[in-house]
């Protein structure tokens, strides 16, 4: 994903006075453009100790820092530049710093305002949809690419992240329809990406990992390639086979939400906790909060024998979640450990009528997640 | 490790753990262990056995270590390499190919002496010969199977698999293996249920119905007088692990009574023996050829469906 890079070099050049301050920022801005990053970020950094509240120095240090992979410094820079001053291209910087260093909520949130304030522009659409996407809001994403689907028939692009959406958001006739349109392409890994995920989705898995096994085989490149790869070979019971995929999604996407959750579980499996716990940990970056994630590093606490730690967190998450039935199965072995048997007792009912209510929406046919 | 490397483990002989290492000290229990069933969880082999069936449109042969599978025009023939289950409820083989595990969809059941239909492959209808001589297994599901039926590098269930700590053991007999007795009931559940299946394990991931009846971990856990922190219900307090299972009803009384002697001199109005051959009854599971005692101690009700 190219970085939209914001620098008003030429207007400000203009507007520079002879202003020995004001050399500094034209100096800072020479070495920009002549890729000194080191020295740009110090030269605005000096001008900011006298100029604390040019928008245009605070946004161009955050560019400098972006271009750096300092995202986590240019964050605040553009964060004060736009207080100063609102402005969609800086807005948009900011989305890019807060999208490259993995915390997609805040990215989304950004990538919105923007996608509101110049909603013809394609790039910060396309970028919020994948956000979305990997926050799990497939449903926002169709709506939002919905339009554009249509108006954009032979861009493949949005094509897929409308079709990634629709699938995994079970709208399978309809995501049918987009792939059928890539499809049209040839074959390639986006369609096999495509078809793979769809049939994941329907729980045909050798299938899916037939497909999956040759996306990856024509563009090992594609973003999600591995992570879904790697999911189908969970489902088929590869487990040393998903963690290597995983690995490999995470290599090219380490804010993957996904592959760092799914990566954990295997790794607990094998007891890697430290390992298990810093994917959870990224995989809360990105999606913050999120119940699954939590319960997960819940139950590493209390396999490595914080029964205590581990109930206070699974008492919130089924505060939160009440109907997460592994939460409660979880927090009634720790009651029975801590020697809590009315608690342990409670919990076990709770399991048994969930599970109970989940088997009589079974039987009548209604689709359970 | 590799799936290679873990089964090529099977081709080692042990360094300790097996019940001839830990005989001589421990006599008593290695010499009533050597008749439990768990010994002869998995045998390497097909066995020694002539036996036959057909299977729909299929024809199989199991005789000795050949399993062969016969759709009348053309025949495919497999060595066995593994026998899991010691054969009084059943036998089901493992065969590779192509360097693959594979379940056979013939399995021995021992009320039959006889060849059916593995359990689980029921719902599966081969579109092949191949397909018809059996499922292939993930890796994932081969290392469990293995996991439970067998000890590290030997077959069945031998002192290490649930001791551990046989080899510092052996050197230094002051290093002391786990001691089982140690563990609390709900502990003992968890152990137990590693291979014979948690209550949190069937609880989230299934099987639902009659089918998890042969899982007694969880289905003792829905009983009503199962308390996780007293050790008078705990799998021990029954189960003899050393020994062979016990069989007579009878000889389960005395642990019913441990708790309800204690609340009244009348625990049952009913009977006052063979407790389980009521409150356990033995349940049919489909496929299995076989019943299974239902571990969910309760008052069963004439005509109630299934409590799961």
């Amino acid at each position: 994903m190219p970085i939209f890079l914001l620098i008003r070099v030429l207007a400000a050049v203009l507007l520079l006075q002879s202003d020995p301050n004001e050399d500094i920022l034209k100096h800072a801005i020479g070495l920009q453009q002549t890729g000194d990053t080191d020295g740009a970020i110090d030269a605005y950094r000096r001008y900011l100790a006298a100029r604390p509240n040019s928008p245009l120095a605070l946004s161009n240090l955050g560019a400098a820092y972006s271009r750096s992979g300092r995202y986590l410094d240019a964050i605040p820079q553009y964060k004060l530049a736009l207080k100063l001053q609102p402005n969609p291209a800086v807005e948009m910087n900011l989305g890019l710093a807060y999208y490259k260093s993995g915390q997609t909520a805040l990215a989304a949130a950004t990538f919105e305002r923007v996608h509101k304030a110049v909603p013809d522009q394609l790039q910060p659409t396309l970028l919020l949809a994948d956000c979305w996407l990997a926050m799990g809001r497939n449903r926002n994403v169709t709506e939002l690419l919905a339009p554009l689907a249509d108006q954009r028939q032979d861009d493949l692009a949005i094509a897929y992240l409308f079709g990634t959406a629709l699938v995994r958001d079970n709208q399978i006739a309809r995501g049918q329809t987009i792939i059928d349109r890539i499809l049209r392409n040839g074959d390639s890994a986006e369609s096999r990406l495509l078809l793979g995920t769809a049939k994941l989705s329907a729980g045909e898995f050798p299938e899916a990992l037939a497909d999956l096994s040759k996306a990856v085989e024509l563009n090992p490149k594609l973003p999600d390639v591995y992570t879904y790869y790697g999911q189908a070979l969970v489902r088929t019971g590869d487990a040393a086979g998903a963690t290597e995929a995983f690995r490999k999604a995470l290599e090219a996407n380490p804010n993957d939400y996904a592959s760092n959750l799914q990566l954990a579980v295997l790794l607990k499996d094998e007891q890697k906790y430290d390992e298990a716990r810093a994917c959870l940990q990224r995989a809360l970056v990105v999606r913050p909060g999120e119940l699954r994630a939590r319960y997960h590093l819940a139950t590493i606490r209390l396999q490595e024998g914080s029964a205590e730690d581990a109930r206070a967190e699974l008492e919130a998450i089924v505060k939160e979640e009440p109907a997460f039935t592994e939460a409660h199965v979880a927090l009634a072995t720790i009651y029975y450990r801590l020697k809590r048997k009315p608690d342990g007792d409670r919990e076990r009912a709770i399991v048994q009528k969930l599970n109970a209510a989940a088997q009589l929406k079974q039987q009548q046919g209604l689709n359970i997640k | 490790m590799s799936l290679a490397a873990f089964f090529c483990l099977f081709a080692l002989r042990a360094q300790g753990g097996s019940p001839e290492d830990c005989a001589p000290c421990h006599r008593k229990e290695t010499a009533r262990f050597a008749d439990a069933g768990m010994t002869r969880a998995l045998q390497p082999g097909g066995g020694n056995r002539r036996l036959q069936t057909r299977l729909g449109l299929y024809s199989y042969e199991v005789n000795g270590s050949d399993y062969t599978v016969s759709d009348g025009t053309g025949i495919l023939k497999f060595p066995l390499a593994w026998t899991f289950g010691q054969g009084s409820t059943g036998q089901t083989w493992l065969y590779q190919r192509d360097n693959r595990w594979y379940e056979s969809r013939a399995s021995y059941y021992g009320t039959l002496g006889a060849l059916d239909l593995t359990i689980g492959q029921q719902s599966i209808t081969p579109h092949s010969l191949a397909e018809a001589a059996g499922r292939l297994i993930p890796v994932s599901e081969a290392r469990q199977c293995f996991s439970c039926h067998s000890t590290g590098p030997l077959a069945g269930i031998q002192c290490e698999r649930c001791h551990g700590a046989s080899e510092a053991h052996l050197s230094d007999p002051a290093k002391l293996p786990r001691k089982l007795a140690r563990l609390t009931t709900e502990e003992q559940s968890d152990f137990c249920g590693e291979c014979h299946r948690t209550w949190a394990e069937i609880s989230l991931k299934g099987p639902r119905g009659i089918q998890n009846v042969r899982f007694q971990p969880y289905r003792l856990a829905g009983s009503k007088c199962y308390d996780a922190t007293d050790a008078r219900i705990r799998c021990t307090a029954c189960h003899d692990p050393h020994a062979p299972l016990e069989t007579n009803e009878a000889n389960y009384d005395a642990r019913c009574l441990a708790c309800h002697a204690q609340r009244s001199t009348n625990a049952c109005p009913i009977a006052k023996k063979l407790c389980v051959s009521c409150h356990m009854p033995k349940l049919d599971l489909p496929g299995a050829h076989k019943s299974f005692t239902d571990h969910r101690i309760r008052i069963v009700k004439a005509n109630e469906s299934y409590p799961d």
